[in-house]
């Protein structure tokens, strides 16, 4: 195969989630299903993915983006990172989704890509998908056997591996509606601008004044999968998030991440500057 | 091996093609339905040579489509803008301040224009520069590709009413 | 009010609209009746290693394919993909030692990760490229060399017998004693200086990456000629070749240039002409073609030579260069190309820019298990550009001397020498250059305000400069054939071989004929991609286009106006070199009352059937066409500075490019627009190399980033605004004056933005791309030394 020429699969286009589910209890762990699929193609093309290919472009209602106090914030899985973009409320209420869908590939890729299959890709180098994990969202999954939510501390299982099973569609993902006092950012870290992140950070802290009372750090490229940092997290808990704590916050975060050599970074590097833009990125979110 | 049917409105004109199930949207306009003006530059989603607009005048990469998902779709091309010899103002723009030189990445580059423009009439230096990111091109630095966008801008406002594409 | 009529304007391209609204063909979008697809099999297994075992024959029975195409099936003539060996003199050959080593298909080894070794041809690319699937290649793996230490350890598997160490080329003892370019003494020198720093630098292997992938046609046609169709940026030396390879007289092939997206030295030869060719003639009245993905443009057209520097400077305390001495290892990757090349040139660059007292340069290129390497827009100036702006900043930091006024203060003048022994310079106006640029960026104020920072971020400003060549006369053949007809309306055709390969050259040279002709733009059309009707040029390459492409303009236009004057003398009782041309009237000079108008002697000249019963039948007198077989008399170079403000994040080694002022010694700008065009198009290549392009292997020679995932350049939002200064000061030589500006721009960011960070962070990085990785590291360590220190 190459970038020109696919390899011969099997392209299923289900016209309702039933179909869907048919084909996924067919096909099992045989077929992919995917969204905007860019991220798929290109592995596809370049044989690091192989098997057959379910687009879930076809089903119906599912490229909603709703938000209200109760439910938060849901997201269909055909809601692409554009409409993340274009949305105030994002931008208002999950300064770290938005931050993330900002500088998420380019404009062709937001286009089609969509959250939940960033999210199911798994990559640890995800920038939406690191967002929605310091965010704390669940996906919904459907199957022939019923629904199912999955928390999405619970979602990445290792290497680009998800809890979803063979004959699950995911449908959607929701953030629950912010906190009072809640803050969140994104950084990432590039070689050039346009380029999958070598090092993100996506902070969520909920504020009680100048007290950290709630915490979810998550820094990206750093290990198998996206990562939380607890320690990091135990360390502002209940603390003041003065120079002392982001100080403590600094020096604990190579505790936590086992960065690699990679085409991107080095591991050196990693850990040199993985204290600078944890930090960086805590007092973006409190700006 | 499946093949697929499907109907595409493109630059105005439907098109029925019977596609396979592996066949990108790049390879279906290129080789199917003769529209040669969208080009294979990468095939990875990166260089953006293959642009194409579909609805609301929205960018996508045709080489990272699976043509039998664009059912009842609209396509936009490069050769859909311009009426004859009168140029969109894009074209026009790219054309009287030297933002083309060895045109490869002009497709793609005219269309991801249109679509900012479309979005954003009248857009600062760094959107234009964000916005074109995932188009590349080795000839002009970019430096004359952002002067263009800024005056087909500029020429737009100037009409407004009509249609960006 | 402008002395010229067309030079100095910035007229529109000639070639733009059609790109713009996506009429405009390049060859993948050509199609032809019984049109068959190629594709090559290519070995991704190893970089180096015997082949064992070829066997196509279940690759033959898939779906689809026509035939299956290996080394036994196609011509097993040695060839060298490059054509710069076409340009060197005969005489030269031997004592520089090129050869030719490649074949169609790899027969007995491939030694690059990526090499060809037989071809799929099929009715659908799918077809083809689903069989290469089919094909069993077996392979007995051999020692793989990726850099010049490796390759020439005492028992490396070698290359080729005729290069033994694998040492492709060294400086030959018959022209340079000692292996050595260079005069005086330098250790002497070194001995006497009061100031000397040195070092080991890297510059790396950078990748063209033309927007148009290498797509190619040919065809057997029923007559028996071989047509091919490529964006080839040197379509006669590559017919030359194709004949050459395929035991075929020159009239036997015909070479159609199709419209060439983007070269940059990437084309200054063949990459898969030789195969479509082949596979061409193993299928007689089909046309064939070949579209190269992406991901094989790294591993089959030629690369920037990387490689090891040493460099040695010394200066006296008050700034005086007294040596330089300096050493490229470069790594030639697996064939030999243009071998005596790069290693040569960058001497060449090195010891033109500034009147060092004693100079020793030794060049030298190995072969490595990499893809090849060529030409690349710069051909070794880039590479030296960065080394010694470098180290000449860090002597100039340790003198406490100001790096623009060093800089006014020591480079060379008309009357020295240039890149080539013999060849002085005509024209050099880099002073004006520094001074504008300088003033444009702000450079006094900048670096006092950046003298002592302190805080994270900081700021700093640096300047890089050097000359390059317009052409490359006389090192090589320097040829260009021109015809201008003109017809019987006063209009004219422009025939020639000229490249243009995105610069804007066929724009340029019609400016120059029409300036010579005192026509309207308009009224000429050009022909230039058939190679049965364009007559030779060497083609895009030394920046050569606009400066002996012009001449040749500017001489078969006056050979047309001779011609023309020769007439009119007759009708006007004249003398003919009392005549001029102007707004298509002939007349005395001086007497522009009494004229002929071009256009009826044109009309008359073809349409002469006024016979009276007196004269009988006139002949007309035949169809004016002027012509010439062109030669530079200099290669008038250009000079070029850049400035740039960077700023540095001292805590991750992240920088951001402010602002850069490019300026240029031009001579004359023919199109100022395409002037800068080819500025700002060079900044963004030069930045790249220093910044953030490399192409990279794993230990077994596999290539790890062929593709723009992994391959990274600089884009729209990583640029900064770019600031162009043109100075104009004529050039004695040059058509109009003017000089070349296609690779200069290339060079001066590499010297200006690596000098800007050490202006900003007090470190250097040695090792090309600069990357914040090893930019961070060099500040940690000097953090730590200047600890230890205290």
């Amino acid at each position: 195969m190459s970038t020109r020429v696919l390899t011969k699969f099997d392209l299923q286009v289900p016209k309702d989630i039933p179909e869907a589910l048919d084909v996924l209890d067919n096909y099992k762990d045989t077929i992919t299903p995917v969204a905007g699929g860019s991220d798929m193609m290109v592995a596809w093309k370049l044989g690091l993915e192989s098997g057959n290919a379910m687009s879930v472009t076809a089903l119906p209602g599912l490229d909603y983006l709703t938000y209200d106090d109760n439910e938060g914030l849901r997201i269909g899985a055909l809601a692409t990172i554009d409409q993340l973009l274009k949305s105030d409320i994002v931008k208002e209420k999950y300064p770290a989704l938005w931050e993330a869908a900002e500088v998420f590939a380019t404009h062709q890729i937001k286009n089609t890509a969509t959250l939940v299959g960033n999210c199911l890709r798994a990559s640890p180098a995800g920038d939406g998908s690191a967002a929605a994990y310091a965010l704390g969202a669940t996906l919904t999954f459907v199957s022939k056997e019923g629904e199912r939510q999955e928390h999405i501390d619970n979602l990445f299982t290792g290497y680009a591996q998800t809890s979803r099973k063979p004959n699950e569609l995911a449908t959607e993902i929701t953030i629950p509606a912010p906190k009072a006092g809640s803050k969140s950012a994104f950084w990432r870290v590039t070689r050039v601008n346009e380029d999958l992140a070598k090092l993100n950070v996506a902070a969520y802290l909920e504020m009680d004044g100048d007290t950290c009372t709630e915490a979810r750090l998550v820094m990206g490229c750093v290990g198998p999968t996206l990562l939380r940092l607890p320690k990091c997290e135990a360390l502002l808990k209940g603390s003041k998030v003065d120079e002392a704590t982001l100080e403590a916050v600094a020096n604990t975060v190579n505790d936590e991440i086992t960065p690699i050599d990679d085409k991107r970074s080095t591991a050196e590097y990693r850990r040199s500057v993985a204290p600078v833009f944890l930090k960086r990125t805590i007092l973006k979110a409190l700006s | 091996m499946s093949h697929h049917t499907i109907n595409l409105t493109i630059n105005g004109m439907p098109q029925t093609v019977t596609v396979e199930g592996n066949e990108t949207l790049l390879e279906v306009l290129r080789e199917k339905v003769d529209q040669t003006d969208v080009k294979y530059g990468c095939g990875t989603g990166e260089c953006g040579a293959c642009t194409v607009l579909v609805e609301d005048n929205k960018p996508i990469n045709s080489c990272l489509t699976l043509a039998a998902t664009m059912d009842g779709r609209s396509i936009t091309t490069v050769a859909g803008l311009a009426k004859g010899h009168d140029l969109h103002p894009v074209q026009q723009a790219f054309v009287e301040d030297f933002a083309v030189q060895c045109g490869y990445c002009t497709p793609g580059m005219v269309l991801k224009s249109v679509a900012l423009l479309s979005e954003n009439p009248e857009p600062s230096e760094e959107e234009i520069r964000h916005y074109l990111e995932g188009n590349i091109c080795r000839c002009t630095g970019y430096t004359k590709i952002v002067t263009a966008v800024q005056n087909a801008s500029k020429n737009m406002v100037q009409y407004a009413g009509g249609d960006a594409a | 009010m402008s002395e010229f009529k067309t030079v100095g304007k910035s007229e529109i391209r000639i070639d733009v609209k059609g790109k713009a609204t996506g009429r405009t063909e390049y060859a993948a979008d050509l199609k032809m009746k019984g049109m068959l697809h190629a594709y090559l099999v290519r070995c991704f297994d190893h970089a180096h290693a015997n082949i064992t075992k070829l066997d196509m024959s279940e690759a033959a029975k898939e779906p689809g394919v026509v035939k299956v195409v290996g080394p036994k099936d196609v011509t097993d003539k040695i060839y060298n993909q490059s054509v710069i060996d076409v340009m060197v003199p005969p005489s030269q050959v031997e004592p520089l030692g090129d050869i030719e080593d490649q074949n169609i298909f790899a027969v007995d080894r491939v030694k690059h990760y990526g090499e060809a070794v037989c071809a799929i041809i099929a009715t659908s690319e799918a077809a083809a490229e689903h069989a290469a699937k089919k094909v069993i290649v077996e392979y007995e793996p051999l020692p793989v060399y990726l850099n010049a230490e490796q390759a020439s350890q005492e028992d490396a598997v070698q290359f080729d017998p005729r290069k033994p160490g694998n040492l492709a080329f060294e400086l030959p003892e018959v022209m340079f004693p000692n292996k050595t370019m260079g005069w005086g003494d330098v250790d002497a020198a070194f001995a006497e200086a009061d100031v000397i720093v040195e070092d080991d630098l890297y510059t790396s292997k950078q990748k063209q990456c033309q927007m148009e992938p290498n797509s190619y046609i040919a065809l057997y046609d029923d007559e028996g000629r071989l047509n091919c169709w490529t964006s080839t940026q040197m379509p006669k030396c590559v017919h030359t070749k194709l004949a050459d390879i395929f035991d075929l007289p020159m009239s036997r092939v015909k070479l159609i240039q199709t419209t060439v997206g983007g070269g940059f030295g990437a084309r200054l030869g063949m990459v898969l002409e030789p195969h479509i060719c082949a596979l061409a003639l193993a299928m007689p009245g089909h046309p064939i073609k070949v579209q190269s993905p992406r991901e094989e443009d790294w591993l089959t057209s030629p690369s920037r030579h990387p490689g090891d520097w040493k460099v040695k400077l010394g200066f006296k305390k008050d700034g005086t260069p007294v040596a330089a001495q300096a050493s490229f290892a470069s790594y030639k990757g697996a064939y030999y190309l243009d071998g005596s090349g790069v290693a040569a040139c960058a001497g060449a660059w090195l010891q033109a820019v500034y009147n060092w007292e004693n100079l020793a340069y030794q060049g030298r290129t190995y072969f490595t298990n990499q893809p090849v390497c060529g030409a690349y827009r710069g051909y070794g100036n880039p590479q030296q550009t960065f080394v010694m702006e470098s180290m000449i900043d860090r002597a100039l930091a340790e003198l406490d001397l100001d790096p623009v006024e060093w800089r006014k203060k020591w480079h060379k003048n008309v009357g020295d020498g240039t890149w080539f022994p013999g060849v002085k310079y005509s024209s050099v106006a880099i002073d004006p250059c520094l001074e504008q640029g300088s003033a444009a960026i702000g450079w006094k104020e900048k670096r006092a305000k950046y003298a002592n920072q302190t805080g994270t971020k900081r700021r700093g400003v640096g300047v890089g400069m050097t000359t390059h060549t317009s052409g490359a006369f006389p090192m090589l053949l320097e040829h260009t054939v021109c015809s201008l007809k003109l017809n019987e309306d006063a209009s004219a055709n422009l025939t020639f071989a000229c490249s243009d390969i995105g610069q804007g050259s066929h724009t340029a040279l019609r400016q120059i004929a029409a300036e010579a002709l005192d026509f309207p733009t308009d009224d000429i059309s050009l022909n230039t991609s058939d190679g049965d009707i364009t007559g030779f040029d060497i083609g895009a390459h030394a920046s050569r286009t606009l400066y002996v492409g012009g001449g040749a303009v500017i001489e078969a236009v006056n050979d047309a106006k001779r011609q023309v004057f020769e007439r009119a003398a007759k009708l006007l009782e004249a003398n003919p070199e009392d005549l001029e041309l102007k707004d298509k009237q002939v007349f005395v000079k001086g007497s522009p009352s009494k004229s002929v108008s071009l256009k009826d002697m044109l009309h008359k000249s073809v349409f002469n059937y006024d016979a009276t019963a007196e004269t009988g039948p006139n002949f007309a007198e035949g169809q004016i066409e002027g012509y010439s077989s062109y030669n530079p008399k200099h290669c008038s170079p250009p000079w070029a500075a850049t400035f740039i403000e960077v700023e540095v994040d001292m805590e991750t080694g992240e920088y951001e490019l402010i602002e850069m002022v490019n300026t240029h010694d031009i001579g004359r700008s023919i199109n100022p627009a395409i002037v800068e065009g080819q500025m700002e198009g060079g900044a963004q290549h030069g930045l790249g190399m220093a910044l953030s392009e490399e192409l990279y292997f794993d230990e077994d020679g596999k290539v790890l980033n062929n593709g723009f995932t992994d391959y990274k350049m600089l884009g729209p939002s990583d640029l900064p605004k770019m600031t162009n200064i043109i100075v104009e000061e004529p050039d004695p030589f040059g058509p109009y004056g003017a000089k070349s500006v296609g690779e200069t721009g290339l060079c001066t960011p590499l010297g200006a933005v690596a000098n800007a960070i050490f202006n900003a962070s007090g470190v250097q990085v040695t090792d090309l791309p600069i990357t914040p990785e090893k930019l961070l590291k060099a500040i940690k360590e000097k953090e730590a030394a200047e600890k230890a220190a205290a």
